[in-house]
């Protein structure tokens, strides 16, 4: 039977985070009671503590032995027996949980009846554990090296400050009490000690009685504290952390009731105080505190008040931490009484609610069902990902084991370096002591508040305290990292999967080892009794589970890594699941089980469901839960981070000696995302919700970002290794090569009505520019100067984007705007040039010029072009006569017709012909419409060789006198080429140009070339939502895609590495620029070659600037040091060679 | 410079084409660069005759048309001494659909139907025209005497 006492108090033994808890080992013991300072110490202790608990009576030392199993030294069982209050029941439990060692005689409960009733074995103990799913192994915790406890040599108590307090009369008279008279300062009602535990009512009904009174020397009750005060000191008192000796300052010399008495008080830190044992922290399981939360809000609300006094009192003493400024701290302190007010609120309102355990104690608490915690902004999420990337290139290196046949690169080799030493649990030497986060180190004071010199105490110059939960130690609270694994978190393309992999050859088990070196035959190995119902030993077996779709690729990674016969792969998947596992990989097959079992998170789920409904019979199940494997590594870890889901806690239940998480992501969007993995990997303490919970979620959903994320931070420092793609190596290169990177210039010749539009603009702004540096004025016109400048590089795209209204916005100045009044006149002459250019644009169904013509143009479709031979021809044009040709021989053979001064006639039928009688053929077949199944069933065909079916493609022609402007025509014919050879490849456009880019959108869209667009105009979900499809490479759409961006859009992280053509529509005045907008598509991950085409109108300004960006960095950049006039200077000069 | 891919093309169905009587070899260090040979087409005065000719590619090859001349000294109006060949397709009537295969067979056309109203070596015009007969003997002779198989 359990009875609830025992609930109340088995649970400590879990609920200590930073007291070494004893192992079930006796070897620690024989060490200490070998000495003989602690048994000195003991028996100093003994004699100074209240010791009437001590009962006399029967304490069978032999029952106690024979349940222990080991003979214990008279001292062990001396304190034992105090501890116990003679009973050895209690003596057994307090010994094999190890609290015995640190517990007080003060806390051993007076109510021994309520313990008699235990029935606990350490044999039950051990089923307990293995066999009821959700108890965690209590991971080994070190043998503590220590052999003096520092809280045997502290004094019981030690002076630590003083404060003044204001007090209140409860009786008049004169002489009772006047100026450096000491009194005495005490509770009220004073409590029998652990009477406020017994149960929860009774502390909660003693919560209101805060009241502090003192007496003077006589013992007479003078008066009472202030509220204010008594509030806290009352706790301080009531838990043993504090005594509290007063003087009196000032008094009336006639008392009178409810006078003003002002008292000074010496704190004394007492011994109890830094004794873990007084203290309740959060129990470990989850599960469990639901069932007992009534009682957890006890122990919380008793945490809380202490932690709320010690701080009040270390704000009234001014005592503050070492290592933080005053200001700081204050802050802290504020927040952290803020925080406990906060929860105290909760508290009463929880308190209205009525919680009923679930019936089976499995289920989850209701209020959890949801994942919760609040999304981190992405900006957060970027400042932590930074801090959690300061990796360090000098990290040694380790070489793979031979089995292993794999190139490492170095950085690889630094991950194999460190997760073995993760793995071994090696504390590299050079790295310092780092005191855990949570804690604050005080000196103690060498002086009273008299100046006068304190007495020291040997060895110990400072305590320690967590504030934010009320504890106090003498230990250095070191940041342990008992974890035996850790979280990969490389980006995406670094090889966490080789990297594992040669973890996976480099670090075995050393049975394994040693069975192999010994030579031992399989026969010499203890055999496995047939279908053992235990959990058996895997030493030879890394557990991989990963997603369905990565099962393959694991399976052929793990065998290219591999020299053959050295490692046995097996993917435990569908039929593949018939076999025992168990038999396979227990210890007394190790030689033959598989190496590496690579199996689903589907798997996982299922065989948990199936363990469950058996009633959690691990081991005769025989599958994945039947085996404690050396080594798990969840790949793609994120698919666990909803702890509340079913697979997260399938894969909680897995046993392992080393564990592992592979995400490049370990947080996706919540703090709580990183919870579920350091729970899996049994991370102490963080891997305790409510720890978790009160340090990181609480903090983080009040606001206190900064705090929150610092501890999140010292959490995954010690316990991820994360490497990006940008990372340099110290000399600068990348930690992966990349592929080549080609860049072309496409010199582009603009068509005649372009020219036009284009030599009118530059006549005017070289005319402006002239008369400006006639009269001297060229920095005072600077603005409309570059506005023109503007314009002509804008009609070197499009001429329509001159006319763009967007575009003459950007023309600040006011002299410009006048100046398009003045040269109103002129700019009608630009409005028909730009009228001609923008001829109409109709297309016309081939259909119409009747069915002979139809055939004849798709007859001719998959010949040879007759002028380039070109099979099938590029881009279809026709003749008004109907004879088919490349458009570009086409035209390049009326143009060269034009040039000898003749008439153009058709290259067939020698018909005259005019040029704005050629017609393109759009053929709309493709990516969007009509053909629908039939589509998909021809895709290949259809893309490789585009062949029409002639009932379904529907054909349009287009007079080819209308093209958009010679770049776009430009654009749509590299993409087209692309879209023939390569239907998959995608493609980016830049351009400075938002405008131009909407121009391009319709151009390529007749072409039936998909496009997606991205710019400073849209919404952050928008460009995600748009990066996102134009990455994904399952959506068919997607196809050959185009993305549109404008160059100054996208942050520099933008990753368009699914593209591996860039377009660079116009240039920019530094090349720099252009080449960062290059560097989103050619940058880590990328694997194929790179081509840029950047296009440059023949003739134009922009092959100047191309000039320009050659002789120098143009402006801005390397003009860093010139004043604003000097930069001013230096862009005329520049302008005058644009002009030229 | 690249070799365009309808030279390649065009190579390469001479040499797996060959036209009857004609042949065009491309010159391995100059691929735009063809020894042609042409058979004297039967029931012309070049009967029996095999004539030698070049024939090279310009730069802006099929836009202008092939440069062509007989190097086998020939007797026709419309051919003069130095080889040089006046043919309306080799001129004003080039179109890039025509290739070196139908050139070469106009040539051999040429062969067949001297045309002296559109002289390029006046004298043999002027005597085709004046004495039909005797220059066709000439052509006989001259072809014995040089394109003899």
């Amino acid at each position: 039977m359990m009875s609830y006492g025992d609930l109340e108090q088995r649970p400590a033994k879990k609920r200590r985070f930073f007291v070494e808890d004893s192992p079930e080992k006796d070897n620690t013991l024989s060490a200490e009671a070998s000495l003989p300072d602690e048994i000195n110490a003991l028996d100093q202790s003994a004699g100074n503590t209240a010791s009437g608990f001590v009962r006399e009576g029967e304490f069978d030392v032999s029952l106690l032995e024979s349940f222990v199993g080991e003979p214990l030294s008279l001292e062990t069982i001396e304190k034992l027996k105090d501890l116990s209050g003679n009973n050895v029941e209690r003596a057994i439990n307090l010994y094999l949980d190890g609290s015995w060692r640190t517990q007080d005689q003060t806390t051993a409960p007076t109510a021994s009846d309520e313990q008699s009733s235990i029935d606990v074995t350490p044999v039950q103990t051990k089923d307990d554990i293995s066999e009821e799913p959700g108890v965690s192994t209590p991971t080994p915790a070190p043998v503590p090296t220590r052999t003096i406890e520092p809280w045997i040599a502290m004094p019981n108590k030690r002076y630590i400050g003083a404060f003044g307090v204001t007090a209140w009369a409860t009786r008049s008279g004169s002489g009772l009490i006047s100026y450096g008279d000491e009194v005495k300062i005490e509770r009220t009602k004073p409590q029998g000690p652990g009477g406020s535990r017994k149960t929860g009512k009774l502390a909660r009904s003693a919560q209101k009685d805060v009241v502090v009174r003192f007496t003077n020397s006589r013992g007479e009750e003078i008066g009472r504290l202030e509220n204010d005060y008594a509030a806290w000191i009352s706790t301080l008192i009531d838990q043993k952390v504090c005594i509290f000796q007063g003087n009196c300052v000032y008094a009336p010399e006639r008392l009178r009731t409810s006078d003003n008495i002002y008292l000074q008080l010496r704190c004394f830190l007492l011994k109890t105080g830094f004794e873990s044992g007084n203290i309740t922290k959060p129990v470990e399981n989850n599960r469990k505190m639901n069932l007992f939360e009534a009682k957890e809000s006890v122990d919380e609300r008793n945490l809380r008040l202490r932690q709320v006094a010690l701080i009040k009192m270390f704000d009234e003493i001014k005592l503050h931490p070492l290592q933080s400024n005053d200001k700081n701290d204050k802050h802290k302190r504020e927040k952290l009484l803020k925080a406990a007010e906060a929860a105290e609120q909760n508290e009463k309102d929880k308190a209205n609610q009525t919680v009923k355990p679930s019936a089976d104690g499995t289920s989850s608490p209701p209020s959890e069902e949801n994942e919760e915690g609040e999304e981190l902004e992405q900006d957060q999420l970027d400042t932590l990902y930074k801090k959690a990337q300061s990796f360090d290139f000098d990290t040694p290196t380790a070489e793979p084991a031979n089995s292993f046949v794999m190139e490492l690169r170095k950085y690889q080799k630094q991950a194999l370096y460190w997760m073995m030493s993760k793995e071994k649990d090696e504390k590299s030497d050079h790295k310092e002591r780092v005191m855990h986060p949570l804690w604050e180190e005080y000196a103690w004071p060498t002086k009273d508040v008299d100046d006068k010199e304190l007495a020291e105490v040997v060895d110990q110059v400072n305590f320690y305290v967590n504030p934010y939960s009320g504890e106090m130690s003498l230990d250095f609270p070191l940041q342990e990292q008992n974890c035996l694994g850790g979280i990969l978190a490389d980006e995406m393309g670094l090889g966490k999967t080789i990297e594992m992999l040669s973890l996976i050859h480099s670090h075995k088990s050393d049975l394994v080892i040693s069975a192999a070196s010994a030579g031992l035959s399989v026969n010499n190995l203890p055999r496995l009794s047939k279908d053992s119902k235990a959990v058996e030993h895997a030493p030879a077996t890394t557990l991989v589970i990963a997603p369905m779709s990565l099962l393959a690729q694991w399976q052929s990674e793990a065998e290219k890594a591999s020299s053959p016969g050295t490692l046995n792969v097996m993917v435990y998947y569908g039929s593949e699941k018939s076999a025992n596992l168990q038999k396979l990989c227990c210890e007394a097959n190790a030689a033959t089980a598989p190496n590496v079992i690579i199996t689903s998170y589907g798997v996982v789920l299922s065989e948990f469901n199936q363990v469950a409904a058996q009633g959690g019979n691990r081991g005769s199940h025989g599958g994945l839960f039947s085996l404690e494997y050396f080594r798990i590594i969840l790949d793609e870890g994120h698919f666990i981070k909803n702890r509340q889901s079913k697979t997260a806690k399938a894969c909680y239940e897995l046993k392992a000696i080393h564990r592992w998480v592979l995400t490049g992501t370990p947080i996706v969007n919540r703090l709580e995302d990183l919870f579920s993995l350091v729970h899996f990997l049994r991370v102490e303490p963080w891997s305790n919700f409510s720890f978790w919970k009160t340090f990181i979620t609480v903090p983080f959903e009040s606001k206190d970002f900064i705090r929150a994320l610092d501890v999140v931070q010292t959490v995954l420092e010690p316990l991820v290794l994360r490497r990006t793609k940008d990372m340099k190596t110290p000399d600068g290169k990348a930690l992966v090569p990349l592929p080549p990177r080609t860049i072309e210039i496409d010199h582009i010749e603009l068509s005649k009505p372009e020219r036009d539009v284009y030599d009118w603009i530059f006549w005017r702004a070289k005319r402006s520019f002239a008369e400006n540096v006639e009269k001297g004025t060229v920095l005072k016109s600077y603005t409309t100067i570059f506005a023109q400048i503007l314009r002509l590089r804008q009609s070197c795209c499009h001429p329509s984007l001159i006319r763009n209204k967007a575009i003459a916005a950007e023309e600040e100045d006011a002299i410009a705007a006048a100046d398009l009044v003045n040269g109103f006149a002129d700019d009608m002459d630009l409005q028909s040039l730009i009228a001609r250019f923008e001829a109409d644009t109709d297309e016309q169904d081939a259909n119409k010029f009747g069915a002979h013509v139809l055939k004849q143009i798709q007859d001719e479709a998959d010949s040879e072009c007759p002028i380039c031979s070109e099979e099938p021809m590029m881009e279809q044009a026709v003749t008004g006569c109907w004879h088919s040709a490349c458009k570009k021989c086409l035209l390049d053979y009326i143009e060269h017709q034009k040039e000898k001064g003749e008439s153009p006639r058709c290259f067939n039928c020698r018909e005259p012909i005019n040029s704005r009688d050629i017609f393109q053929v759009v053929r709309h077949h493709g990516y969007n419409d009509v053909e629908g199944e039939e589509e998909e069933e021809e895709e290949v065909a259809l893309y490789d060789a585009p062949k029409p079916s002639s009932s379904t493609s529907r054909i349009s022609l287009r007079r080819i006198g209308s093209d958009p402007s010679a770049k776009i025509a430009a654009l749509t014919t590299y993409l087209k080429t692309l879209r023939s050879t390569n239907p998959h490849a995608k493609s980016v456009v830049f351009s400075q140009f938002t405008s131009f880019l909407e121009l391009i959108t319709p151009a390529l869209s007749r072409e039936s070339i998909p496009t997606l667009r991205f710019d400073g105009s849209m919404s952050q979900k928008a460009r995600a939502a748009v990066l996102e499809e134009f990455q994904s490479t399952t959506n068919k759409k997607n196809k050959g895609c185009v993305l549109l961006l404008s160059l100054r859009a996208g942050g520099v992280g933008l990753n368009l590495t699914s593209a591996e053509r860039v377009f660079m529509m116009d240039p920019w005045w530094s090349f720099a620029v252009e080449a960062q907008a290059i560097d989103r598509v050619h940058r880590m991950g990328q694997e194929r070659e790179v081509r840029v085409v950047r296009f440059i109108a023949k003739g134009s300004i922009e092959e100047k600037m191309l000039r320009i960006q050659e002789r120098k960095k143009f402006i801005a950049s390397s003009l860093g040091m010139m004043s604003d006039e000097e930069k001013k200077m230096q862009r005329i000069e520049d302008i005058k060679e644009l002009l030229s | 410079m690249a070799l365009p891919k309808r030279i390649i093309k065009e190579t390469e169905r001479l040499m797996a084409e060959p036209v009857p009587g004609i042949s065009a070899v491309p010159h391995e260090d100059n691929l735009r660069y063809f020894d042609v040979t042409i058979d004297g087409p039967s029931q012309s005065p070049y009967e029996q005759g095999t004539f030698k000719l070049e024939l090279f590619l310009p730069d802006d090859y099929p836009m202008t048309p092939p440069k062509v001349r007989f190097l086998t000294k020939i007797y026709h109006p419309n051919i003069d001494k130095l080889g040089r060949i006046c043919l309306d397709v080799l001129k004003s009537n080039w179109s890039p659909a025509l290739q070196i295969r139908t050139i070469l067979l106009s040539i051999q056309a040429l062969l067949g139907a001297p045309n002296p109203d559109d002289p390029l070596a006046n004298d043999v015009a002027k005597r085709w025209k004046e004495d039909q007969n005797a220059a066709i003997q000439t052509a006989r002779d001259w072809t014995t005497q040089y394109a003899k198989k």
